[in-house]
């Protein structure tokens, strides 16, 4: 008892009603008044007179603002309350509840309805895009075939060109005893001087990389050098102007290192042919 | 003011009703406890807007964190009282409040309060704050620290240069000087 008394008298109890006491002591304090009926008392009594000087010294606050703090209050009270009933009462009610739906699954269908669209102009953009690279390549190979066609046409047209000219001389020049499958056609215009091969003629054995054949032209028995060319490729046409000459006897080939010789090797002739 | 119709509730009642939600509950806590609290809560800020605001927050908080209240712990006043001071407090000070008004003195600061709102005094209560008045000065100014300004003994002992001990019994003796005139 006398240790009560000695807490009572302490202060702490107008402490803790001031709040302005540790978490500890205040736990403390707690634990006490629960044993101890006087000094809960005590508290009470700390409480009413702390009360009563803060009612000493009211001051009432302007009379619109009881409204104001109701209110604030009020709404909120309506939403932990007020709402729920509401809620069931929405649900009674089947017009809203229908015209709810409904726009829910108008957005739907429509959502969904956009999503296939929108698939089916991806699937047949994809489609026209690689038909469109694939005409593009069509059209690609077409042009190039024009262009080649176009070339060997013009090139038939220079052909045809030196046959049709009367001023022009066509030679057959036929294979020797070393290629009897050789065979050549060259036009010699005596006017001009000059002396074409038609390239698509020439069916000449194939050579290695070190050798040329060069073409002579046989004036007065002896030989004179007109020039060296290559084995053509296959498919060429057209012709290949070599030196000029102003009279010629006859045209043969032999086949010569690279860059030809001066003179023929006359073993290694392959075609001949005389006017 | 008495014209006016005004719930009151026993505290047991109130704090029932409290708890169930109750919309009488709302009306009786303002009506019992607004002007008590505004009091306390104009020593702290004398701007009368900004202590109405005050005053709301603290209606709200309560209403919200009511159910953090235990009536084993105390009178519902006490943990009201604190909710509003410490909201009190911490709008004093706050950076914008402080930016938007000088702060007075301390001590000038309660006695110009006292002056500006003696005539708002609520009349029943007059004849106990005559009794009150028979505080001592030295009782008063500490309980007016301590309660009312959030101070804590320890740096009331510091503002009033007084030690630690005498504050303590001042503050006891203080609050017994009142629980005599009330119970009287």
């Amino acid at each position: 008892m006398e240790n009560v008394k000695e807490y009572i008298e302490s202060g702490i109890l107008e402490l803790y009603v001031l709040g302005d006491i540790s978490a500890t002591e205040k736990a403390q304090v707690e634990e006490m008044a629960a044993k101890y009926p006087e000094i809960s008392a005590e508290i009470i009594e700390i409480e009413r007179s702390i009360e009563f000087y803060a009612e000493e010294h009211a001051v009432e606050p302007s009379e619109n603002l009881r409204a104001k703090v109701l209110n604030s209050l009020l709404v909120n009270l309506g939403d932990d309350n007020t709402f729920l009933k509401a809620k069931t009462h929405q649900d009674d009610d089947n017009v809203r509840s229908l015209s709810a739906a409904r726009v829910t699954s108008f957005y739907k269908y429509s959502f969904a309805a956009c999503l296939t669209l929108l698939l089916i102009s991806i699937y047949g953009l994809v489609n026209l895009y690689s038909k469109l690279q694939e005409s593009n390549t069509q059209l690609s190979a077409l042009q190039t075939d024009k262009v080649r066609i176009a070339n060997q046409v013009s090139l038939r047209d220079n052909e045809l060109q030196v046959y049709r000219d009367t001023a022009f001389k066509v030679l057959k020049l036929k294979g020797t005893a070393k290629a009897p499958a050789a065979a050549m056609v060259l036009a010699w215009n005596s006017i001009s001087k000059k002396v074409m091969v038609a390239v698509a003629s020439v069916k000449l054995p194939q050579h290695d990389e070190k050798h040329q054949y060069q073409l002579w032209a046989l004036v007065n028995g002896k030989p004179v050098d007109m020039g060296v060319f290559d084995q053509p490729k296959a498919d060429t046409v057209g012709v290949k102007e070599m030196k000029a000459i102003a009279s010629a006897q006859g045209f043969a080939v032999t086949l010569e290192p690279n860059g030809g010789s001066i003179n023929p090797s006359m073993d290694q002739m392959v075609v001949i042919g005389t006017f | 003011m008495s014209s006016k119709r005004k719930i009151s509730l026993s505290e047991e009642e109130l704090v029932l009703a409290l708890r169930n939600r109750e919309k009488i509950a709302v009306e009786a806590l303002y009506d019992m406890y607004s002007a008590s609290l505004f009091g306390v809560i104009s020593r702290i800020i004398t701007d009368e807007a900004i202590a109405e605001d005050v005053l709301q927050e603290t209606f709200v908080k309560i209403w919200h964190s009511f159910s953090g209240y235990s009536a084993e712990k105390g009178r519902l006043f006490t943990w009201m009282v604190n909710i509003a001071r410490n909201l009190a407090i911490d709008k004093v000070r706050s950076k914008d409040f402080k930016n938007q008004s000088k702060n007075h003195e301390l001590e000038n600061n309660v006695t110009f309060i006292d002056e500006q709102r003696n005539t708002v005094y609520k009349p029943e209560l007059l004849g106990i704050r005559e009794l009150v008045s028979t505080l001592k000065p030295e009782q008063k100014s500490i309980l007016d620290l301590v309660y009312f300004k959030g101070y804590t003994h320890v740096e009331a002992a510091e503002e009033l240069g007084v030690p630690l001990g005498t504050i303590k019994t001042r503050l006891r003796m203080g609050i017994l000087q009142l629980r005599k005139h009330f119970n009287e």
